[in-house]
């Protein structure tokens, strides 16, 4: 089963978050709580998921744990590391532990730098090396999710859906974080894809003994890969807990209500060919 | 693929018609002050292969030009006088770029002829020549201040839009204030501010200065729009995520972002100020003589009987057509280009 | 809703108009030299004198000084007082003005009368090769140089003597009846008035056709067309209207750019307007009138816009609606 060491990767309570939007035409500001009262442990080489419908907050609550933005309240802590008494310059070492994947491939990646650029970027951006050393280190990568080493060259316009995310998970790993995001890295593949990418990432996580926190709303996928489950509705996490118990005996109404919603494939065949 | 075309072809029609400016010593049969005071106004002169018995030339030529005894101001052929046109022809001392002495020109005839292959204005100056300095002084003001404005626009513009907040505000407001003034009419009034006794090239300068300035607030617009968009795109926060700072995702990511819009405005722009340099030398507010630029060369054309009389005049008007019509079509074509590449 | 929106409006025209009066206060005031610099040069006044004149029309006193002056003469109608004409600035200016909007209102919708048949027929037929001409046509209008054209006209009325070359009444007018005089002023406006429209036609005709393209190409118009509504109607009843939000910013664009063009052609064709006394003015350093014509433009530049604003409050239901 899962080894539980007694720390915690990352450890937050009670974070919440606000965003500021501003009314189209008359140009009033409105507060709007993205989250709020969020507790969540995330233990090392683990895979946890967080599960919600749209505008429940799961993204701003996966934005603001990637170091995006900032919390308006709460604790948050990496590693025994204290991140929100750290500012700028301070936290840029803790930046190359926790990284992130996005929903969107394609906008993901700047489309006029090629496919080596796009992964040696963070190694420029940290000044890591020689261009040489990054070139090696970066083609390295690629290799190991699964992309040729001639793609080097090629934008990343050229790549179909699936090695574009190839390419940002690549860009993602090539600073060893411990952590990472993957906000509905999923969602956008085929089925095919989404496959192929689970089991790369289950093969990275295997060599490298990552930690994975998937964000999604995709209940069905979710039960194939996590391990621990959390549930996020109105901007608060309403249950969590092993994703056996969680599948098995849902605890909290909303949570049970997303369980019975899930179609499984005997439904699906009853309803259509009924 | 068309689209490749028709972009190349007005670069090349741009830097054709340019590089005929930018060499106008070369092309130019005359310097532009050189005056003839016996031809004011003379009618572009004819260049034959044929002469009056009949006999084929390999080398065209043109007849002497004699003064009407009767009619003053008319103007007579003197088909004694046979001028070959020389190429490569020795003439007046110029200066290549204002350092390189040299005085090989295109197209010359051998004096006492004339080779007005535009006619000649009231002090009879070559209008050909005067055309291509002329070019000279207003290209080069409509490129410097087209440049400024845009610089102007990519610094401002990038800065609102990337940091947002009072900086931002105070930036739009700004603009919104010098969009709000008729530009022309600023653009006068700032001329009117400038004294009138002080030199030609300081002059030159401060209303190129000024019109760049004044215009700095529609591409700073465009250029914010941009920014706006590309600093939300996932791969500027995840550049973010590595820890980039402020200046790399700048110049790295979000600029590069605003090239289309940055050389399709210059591109719409360069026309615009060079009318505007033509316009007020043509109301006798720019640049004055003796310097020329193609507003002084029309400038004559407000009198009335210049207008009606002396066709001839109009032909720099005319030949700006080409020019104007090079970079629109460049505008055009850039726009169609980067449309399609963007996000 | 609507009210608080106006009101927003106009207060912030109010502080624009305000601002634009500082700056170029500033700008003019700041320059070295002023009317009486002709004077100086001249050796048989004495420099006594010049100052004296200087102080009698309070050229001497600092700017914020100056500024304050002006404004009240602002308030009093004033405007200020020209050195040249020996007049306050206001009634030299309003007659002036009042040609300049005669000459910019009628040429504004001259040309849109001529741009939204010739857009609109262009986008109904687009990519078909009488648009593709009409969209050539247009290019070509749009580089032709104002200063061009406006000599073109210039010369067509002195050649054929059809049209009056400059002025706004033939002389001796002034004695004729009510329409006879409509009519020659008519007659003299239309010159102006042609070719101050054909300098915005063809960028109208372009936005409008490609504003009338994006509308028909959208979903609910196909809808509409395949629900069996004809043509015609889905044009005016369905795609005119929505198309009509970019097109009425146009509105208010374009009336800033006919100001600034119509400077150059009422000197050209010698139109009774602002231009020719601002190009008057400027040689004559006359400093009041200068500011007096730009911050009239600047006015009727912010009135215009703001006028466009409210047609698109009256246009677009979802600003009211919030």
């Amino acid at each position: 089963m899962i080894a539980r060491p007694h720390q915690p990767l990352l450890r937050v309570e009670h974070l919440g978050m606000n965003h500021v939007q501003r009314h189209g035409v008359t140009n009033a500001r409105l507060i709007v709580q993205a989250f709020a009262d969020v507790n969540l442990t995330i233990y090392p080489g683990t895979t946890v998921a967080l599960v919600g419908e749209s505008g429940a907050g799961k993204s701003s609550l996966a934005r603001c744990l990637a170091l995006l933005e900032k919390p308006a309240e709460g604790e948050f802590w990496f590693d025994g590391v204290n991140l929100l008494a750290l500012y700028g310059r301070a936290l840029f070492p803790m930046r190359r532990k926790i990284q992130m994947i996005f929903q969107d491939p394609t906008s993901a990646l700047n489309p006029r730098l090629t496919a080596g650029e796009i992964i040696a970027e963070p190694l420029l951006i940290h000044g890591q090396g020689t261009k040489a050393q990054r070139r090696e280190q970066a083609l390295n990568v690629m290799q190991q999710v699964g992309l040729p080493r001639k793609c080097e060259r090629k934008t990343a316009l050229e790549f179909s859906g699936g090695q574009r995310q190839r390419l940002a998970i690549a860009r993602a790993l090539i600073l060893e974080p411990k952590l990472l995001i993957l906000d509905e890295a999923l969602s956008s593949l085929d089925i095919a894809n989404q496959k192929m990418i689970l089991k790369l990432l289950t093969d990275i996580q295997a060599a490298r003994s990552l930690t994975y926190l998937h964000i999604s709303h995709d209940l069905r996928l979710v039960s194939r890969f996590a391990e621990v489950v959390a549930v996020m509705h109105g901007g608060k996490i309403v249950e969590q807990g092993l994703a056996a118990n969680l599948f098995a005996e849902p605890q909290h109404p909303y949570t049970q209500e997303l369980l019975a919603a899930m179609p499984s494939l005997e439904s699906i065949c009853q309803e259509r060919f009924a | 693929m068309r689209r490749r075309f028709k972009l190349c072809g007005a670069l090349i029609l741009l830097a054709g018609f340019q590089s005929l400016i930018l060499l106008a010593g070369f092309f130019a049969p005359y310097n532009s002050t050189a005056q003839d005071r016996r031809f004011p106004f003379a009618p572009p002169t004819r260049v034959h292969f044929f002469d009056a018995k009949g006999k084929f030339h390999a080398r065209p030529f043109v007849y002497g030009l004699k003064n009407d005894p009767v009619d003053f101001g008319a103007y007579g052929i003197d088909f004694t006088r046979v001028y070959p046109i020389r190429f490569l022809a020795a003439g007046a001392p110029y200066k290549i770029a204002g350092i390189f002495p040299a005085h090989i020109h295109l197209l010359g005839v051998e004096e006492p002829g004339r080779l007005f292959l535009l006619g000649s204005d009231g002090y009879g100056r070559d209008q050909l020549s005067r055309f291509l300095y002329g070019g000279q002084l207003s290209l080069l003001a409509g490129l410097i201040a087209a440049a400024l404005s845009v610089f102007l626009g990519i610094m401002l513009g990038g800065v609102a839009g990337f940091y947002g907040g009072w900086l931002d505000n105070a930036l739009m407001r700004g603009a919104e204030l010098f969009l709000a003034l008729p530009w022309l009419y600023l653009l006068f009034a700032v001329r009117a501010a400038l004294p009138l006794h002080i030199t030609q090239s300081q002059v030159f300068l401060l209303l190129v200065a000024v019109m760049g300035l004044v215009g700095w607030a529609r591409p700073a617009g465009l250029i914010r729009g941009v920014v706006l968009s590309a600093k939300e795109r996932s791969f500027v926060l995840a550049a973010r995520g590595f820890g980039a700072s402020d200046r790399y995702l700048l110049f790295r990511h979000i600029l590069p972002q605003t090239s289309g819009v940055v050389l399709t405005q210059i591109a719409l722009l360069i026309p615009q100020f060079v009318l505007a340099e033509v316009t007020l030398t043509f109301l006798g507010l720019g640049v004055g003589e003796p310097l020329a630029s193609w507003g002084s060369l029309l400038s004559s054309l407000q009198q009335y009987s210049v207008l009606s009389s002396y066709w001839w005049m109009f032909l720099p008007a005319l030949l700006l057509v080409p020019l104007f019509l090079g970079y629109y079509i460049a505008a055009d074509a850039l726009q169609e280009r980067f449309k399609s590449v963007s996000l | 809703m609507a009210m608080k929106y106006i009101r927003r409006r106009l207060v912030h025209a109010a502080i624009l108009l305000i601002a634009i009066s500082i700056l170029s206060f500033a700008l003019l005031q700041l320059a070295p030299g002023d009317y009486f610099d002709a004077m100086r040069m001249n050796p048989l006044i004495s420099a006594q004198t010049v100052n004296g004149l200087r102080t009698e029309y309070g050229l001497d006193r600092p700017l914020a000084v100056r500024y304050e002056h002006w404004l009240v003469s602002v308030l009093r109608g004033e405007l200020g007082f020209s050195i040249a004409y020996n007049s306050p600035v206001g009634p030299l200016i309003w007659v002036r003005a009042r040609n300049t909007l005669l000459l910019t209102c009628g040429a504004t919708v001259l040309a849109w009368l001529l741009a939204i048949p010739v857009g609109t027929w262009s986008a109904k037929k687009r990519g078909t090769l009488a648009d593709r001409a009409c969209g050539v046509a247009m290019s070509t209008f749009l580089t032709i140089p104002d200063l061009l054209l406006y000599l073109c006209l210039l010369l067509l009325a002195v050649r054929t003597g059809w049209f009056p070359a400059g002025g706004m009444i033939s002389p001796g007018a002034s004695s004729l009846g009510f329409w006879s005089k409509a009519k020659d002023v008519a007659l003299h406006l239309l010159l102006p008035c042609v070719g101050l429209a054909l300098t915005i036609t063809p960028m109208l005709v372009r936005h409008i056709r490609s504003a009338l393209i994006d509308v028909l190409e959208s979903r609910f118009i196909r809808a509409a067309r395949a629900n069996g509504i004809s043509g015609t109607r889905v044009l005016f009843r369905y795609a005119w209207p929505v198309a009509a939000n970019p097109l009425i910013s146009l509105l208010g664009f374009s009336i800033g750019t006919m100001l600034s063009a119509s400077v150059l052609v009422e000197v050209i064709l010698s139109w009774p307007g602002l231009g020719p006394l601002l190009v008057e003015a400027i040689f004559a350093r006359d400093v009041y009138v200068v500011i007096g014509v730009v911050m009239l433009s600047s006015v009727f530049l912010v009135a215009g816009n703001l006028f466009a604003d409210l047609l698109l409050l009256a246009n677009d239901p979802r600003i009211r609606v919030e």
